[in-house]
């Protein structure tokens, strides 16, 4: 649905890249975790995904930041099978399912049909995770400073600042927010190892459409993917996922940079 | 050598391969092997094959590759099970081919980006298969189920025709097609079209600079990949008589990633011997109790370690270190470019070139060129002209739009308006390739040469735009035996004095031959006019004298721009100056004359007015 | 003990030699002119004494601190500040962000107030994004910038670069302002006029080598020399 696509959004609005790959893990991993109370849940997955990122990141991925792009994907990627057979030997291959929280189980009448009201739910702490991301963004010290990093990170640096460390803070950000998503989701798909690769796909096709480094354009290019999904669910299911990627394809076609990017690259 | 020798030679690395795969039955049962394993690993190699062109040759790191593997086998499988020929070798041409067509729209789509953006882009696309194979096509293709009922290959060429139904020939069989296929990935990295590719994963940036098409070398190397996994996926049908779904899964193309990283990108044998480790890791850890289920795990710390430290795989490890032991000791490099002495005094005044004034014909001319950038205006109208063996320099204070004149000049960036004629013919906003393949070539001022080819190799990318032309499919010939080919190299390097380094990796020249190699670059392509961008650039006092000694000898024949700062340089090189100011030509004239010029002198010190504010 | 003093340095661009032994000292409240054609190693010297590159060889000290090789967020808040070539304004913020981002690890920053008392224009603009600013008003932020952080030594790189006349004289008379504050600074220009006209001492570079060290008044006094590593 449209709403697994925000969660790539909101993943991806996206700072450090490489990060990627390993969300399909991260999200994989954090939902086997807490089958309890479901704001802990959500609490928690968030917090642990924090911590691990940025453990990756400091052991890991800050090797890379020289090394050519091809190894920074590579890496990510190694990372992710790790954990995710990781996850599968702890946990076993099987899929399980994570309930709805008590209090968003049931159905809701929209008149035009029916809806579970755990995915209004979740359209609404999706709603919220955006607004507080934009409140860190546009209103703290800290989003200024991931701003304007994001722009010139030597300017940053040269301003007294010590932006490694923030990048740091970027993509654990990125790993809690994918590991929030995971959470989220866990009751409307199954929990399995392999969760991730599916969220990864989409997020990726978001922001090829919506563009790199806009937060604006993860949101527009994930409720244009969601909505695009939801018309041709409608009309033709066989083909809804196949017309993401026709979109994908065309925005790659006609506008490179996506619809609200700032670079082109080539 | 005598003949049989060098013959033996050339073919060694096939020559070991079929030994190998020839011996190797007869060893299975010893290491616990059965042709089973043995023909899934040789399809793997064979789909790693054009893999490994495609990205440890190229760099095209694409993780999509299932998508060609999986359309590959379904189509050949669908043939045969139709049943629309019981002949398996149509069915797997027509596989191969089915998939090199989808390699065409896929690639056309992902190559217009580059790094991480291409690798998910194929990804993507690769992704796309798996839905298109559940949904739309599950008719054909089985949906969830695959599609079984693959015959076992009855194979026909013609007049006679061989029944297999055994893994024994079925192994037979794929020695055969991946000892074909290695011969041809060897002959095609030997050739002029490899030399490119390998050129364009150092620095595609220069190799489009020295005229070739890069994009059509992408494009044909990344269907070159995509029939070599149409080929392994039809394969893959006559092997297991069923055609898997899974074939065009993530993990596909993942496993093969990661088994090409493991054997060694670069190598051709790395994906083979990459399959080999992980189905033997598989089959091994499986029994052992305990682990069995961690193989993959283990299987990816152990990618994770080899990508972070030992970056050349198994095989490219073992290739490092038989180079190792094979090499020569490197010869000293030059003594004038070691080291600095700082001259604390300014030499005397200086004196200008003895050449007498240029009288050829004009070769290059800008009309009225103009580049604006926004509000601010970098060039302004600036009109030209070049004459036939003429050293030109063009100089300016800071932000007087010398970069952006000669970039223009180049092609690198397109004029807001004006025109730039060659020889009368107007090259306005062709390119850098196109005008490269014309006669005008570009040396950086930065180091723009290829680290780990040698300088052969670095002198050979830009002699084969000049012997080729932009775009040559020439993959069968060797290319370091092309006579035309090696003189080109021999002379660009003589005119640069790198004949004695020929075979040094680039890497390990010193600073000044490094720039060397960049102007050699250049030079290689025989140009009729060579733009010299800052050729002085971080050289020390005695390299500036050797550079404008140089720069003099290979002036004889070619005509020549230089954008430089160093007045020295300037005065002892050029016929003329062009003097840019605020983007304006404010004189151009002989150098005394440029020297005296009261305008010019004002301008370098800026006391006249500067630019319009943007 | 000189405010800064750099000692036989050499930078390089990966194996490209841009700076060869070079020397300087710089005492506190001087206005030091650093001259030099383009390509000459002026911003490099500036870079490599914010620590935006690192020197091969050679010392860096301030206030007689060791800070060579330290990266350049430790060298801002010790109390160096680098107004840079292309300004790099980051775009995207406000005038108003801009500033407060400059003050974030300096403990006693400039309000915007007083920024704004400096530099009227930036007040009337304070809610402009960094890309709308015009020139000279892009270059007052990045001085401004600069200044929030109370530094004991701004570098200033071609500050009037690309910018009209009647601007360069605003901003000339700004930096006059500032060398009668008192504040200790190095001006990098090619617009030789008004970097001598605001020095008490200068250095020349020519290809990586410093040429000449003394007052403006002795420079002016060899037209010759000055045309010849300043000019053609």
């Amino acid at each position: 649905m449209g709403l697994t696509i925000i969660f790539g959004a909101l993943g991806v609005v996206n700072f450090a890249h490489g990060a990627l790959y390993g969300l399909g893990a991260y999200a994989g991993f954090v939902t086997y975790e807490y089958t309890d109370s479901f704001v802990a849940a959500m609490a928690d997955g968030a917090a642990f995904l924090l911590v691990v990122g940025i453990i990756i990141e400091r052991g890991l991925i800050r090797l890379y930041y020289q090394r050519p792009a091809e190894d920074q994907i590579l890496v990510t990627f190694g990372i992710g099978i790790v954990l995710v057979e990781g996850l599968r030997a702890i946990f076993g291959g099987l899929n399980r399912n994570m309930p709805a929280p008590s209090w968003a189980a049931g159905i809701v009448n929209l008149h035009v049909t029916l809806y579970p009201t755990y995915r209004i739910d979740v359209l609404a702490i999706v709603a919220v995770a955006l607004v507080v991301l934009y409140f860190v963004l546009y209103r703290t010290r800290l989003g200024l400073i991931v701003r304007a990093g994001i722009e010139d990170q030597l300017m940053v640096n040269i301003l007294g600042i010590n932006v490694t460390r923030t990048f740091l803070t970027v993509f654990g950000l990125g790993a809690m927010a994918a590991g929030l998503a995971g959470v989220i989701n866990a009751p409307i798909t199954t929990v399995s190892p392999d969760m991730g690769a599916d969220i990864l796909v989409q997020s990726f096709v978001v922001i090829v459409i919506g563009g790199v480094g806009s937060f604006w354009g993860a949101v527009v290019g994930g409720l244009i993917a969601g909505e695009i999904l939801a018309i041709t669910a409608m009309i033709q299911p066989a083909y809804s996922q196949v017309m993401l990627f026709a979109a994908m394809a065309l925005v790659l076609i006609l506008r490179p940079q996506g619809l609200f990017g700032a670079e082109g690259r080539q | 050598m005598n003949a049989p020798a060098a013959v033996a030679r050339r073919f060694a690395p096939e020559i070991a391969l079929v030994i190998v795969l020839v011996v190797l039955p007869a060893i299975l049962p010893y290491i616990g092997g059965t042709y089973d394993i043995a023909n899934r690993i040789l399809d793997w190699g064979l789909f790693g094959l054009g893999f490994d062109l495609l990205f440890g040759f190229t760099g095209l790191l694409s993780f999509g590759q299932a998508a060609f593997y999986g359309a590959g086998g379904f189509v050949a499988a669908y043939i045969l099970v139709a049943p629309f020929t019981g002949n398996a070798v149509v069915a797997l041409l027509v596989g191969t081919v089915a998939a090199a067509i989808i390699g065409v729209i896929i690639g056309y789509l992902s190559l217009r980006r580059t790094g991480i953006y291409f690798a998910m882009l194929t990804l993507a696309f690769g992704e796309m298969f798996v839905f298109l194979d559940f949904s739309p096509l599950a008719r054909w293709t089985g949906g969830e189920n695959g599609l079984s009922g693959v015959p076992e290959p009855h194979l026909e060429f013609g007049i006679f025709s061989i029944d297999i139904n055994d893994p024994a020939g079925l192994y037979w069989l794929l020695v055969v097609i991946f000892v074909v296929g290695f011969w041809l990935a060897r002959r095609m990295i030997a050739s002029p079209f490899g030399a490119v590719l390998r050129a364009i994963r150092e620095n595609g940036g220069r190799v489009a600079a020295v005229g070739h098409d890069v994009p059509k070398y992408k494009m044909t190397v990344f269907v070159i990949a995509a029939a070599y996994a149409g080929l392994a996926g039809g394969m893959l049908g006559l092997l297991q008589g069923y055609m898997p779904p899974d074939a065009f899964y993530l993990d596909t193309s993942g496993q093969l990633v990661v088994q090409t990283i493991i054997g060694g990108a670069g190598t051709l044998i790395g994906p083979l011997v990459g399959a080999a480790v992980w189905l033997y890791l598989y089959t091994l850890l499986q029994n052992i109790a305990g682990i069995g289920a961690l193989w993959k795990m283990i299987l990816g710390i152990i990618f994770v370690l080899l990508v972070t430290i030992f970056r050349r795989g198994l095989c490219g490890g073992a290739v490092v270190l038989w180079r190792r032991l094979r090499a020569r000791p490197a010869p000293a490099p030059d003594a004038a470019s070691a080291g600095a002495e700082p001259t604390r005094t300014a030499p005397e005044s200086r004196r200008s070139t003895q050449r007498p004034p240029p009288t050829g014909p004009v070769v290059l001319a800008t009309r009225n060129l103009t580049k604006r950038y926004g509000g601010l205006t970098a060039v302004d109208d600036v009109s030209f002209e070049l004459r036939e063996g003429e050293i030109r320099a063009v100089i300016g204070p800071n932000g007087a739009g010398k970069s952006t004149f000669f970039n223009m000049l180049a092609n690198v960036i397109p004029p807001t308006s004006g025109t730039i004629e060659f020889k009368g013919d107007d090259i306005t906003g062709l390119g850098a390739t196109l005008v490269c393949q014309r006669g005008i070539s570009k040396s950086f001022q930065i180091n723009q040469i290829f680290p780990s080819l040698t300088v052969r190799e670095n002198l050979r990318i830009a002699v084969l735009a000049r012997t080729y032309g932009k775009f040559r499919a020439s993959m069968l010939r060797a290319v370091d035996r092309d006579a035309a080919v090696n003189a080109g190299i021999d002379a660009a390097a003589a005119a640069v004095q790198l004949d004695e380094r020929l075979d040094t990796p680039a890497a390990e020249l010193a600073y000044g031959e490094k720039r060397r190699l960049e102007i050699g670059l250049a030079l290689a392509t025989r140009p009729q006019i060579l733009l010299l961008d800052e050729p002085t650039a971080g050289m020390s006092p005695a390299e500036r004298v050797d550079t404008v000694r140089l720069l003099r000898r290979i002036a004889s024949g070619v005509t020549i721009v230089i954008v430089e700062h160093d007045m020295d340089v300037v005065f002892g090189l050029a016929d003329r100056i062009t003097v840019l100011f605020n983007g304006r030509k404010i004189a151009e004239d002989a150098p005394d004359a440029i020297q005296a010029n009261p305008d010019v002198r004002a301008a370098y010190l800026g006391s006249q007015a500067t630019h319009e504010p943007a | 003990m000189s405010l800064l003093e750099i000692d036989a340095i050499n930078t390089y661009y990966g194996e490209a030699h841009a700076l060869f032994d070079v020397s300087m000292r710089i005492e506190p409240h001087e206005v030091v002119a650093l001259l030099g054609r383009n390509g000459a190693g002026k911003t490099t010297t500036l870079k490599t004494m914010m620590g935006v590159m690192a020197p091969k060889s050679g010392a860096i000290r301030f206030n007689g601190q060791p800070i060579g090789g330290l990266p350049p967020y430790k060298i801002a808040r010790m109390g160096l500040q680098l107004v840079p070539e292309e300004r790099r304004i980051i775009g995207s913020l406000t005038v108003e962000e801009n500033i407060t981002l400059a003050g974030l690890s300096e403990p006693k920053p400039w309000p915007p107030q007083r920024v704004y008392e400096m530099f009227p224009r930036l007040g009337e603009r304070r809610r402009s994004r960094g890309r709308e600013l015009s020139g000279g008003e892009q270059q007052m932020l990045a001085i401004a910038r600069a200044l929030v952080r109370e530094p004991q030594l701004i570098l200033l790189d071609e500050p009037f670069e690309g910018l009209a006349p009647l601007i360069v004289q605003d901003l000339l008379g700004i930096c006059r302002r500032l060398a009668d504050e008192g504040r200790t600074i190095i001006i990098v220009e090619q617009n030789v006029e008004a970097a001598l006209s605001l020095s008490h001492r200068c250095y020349i570079l020519n290809n990586g080598h410093v040429v000449y060290e003394g007052t403006p008044r002795n420079l002016r006094d060899d037209p010759d020399f000055m045309h010849r590593h300043l000019g053609i």
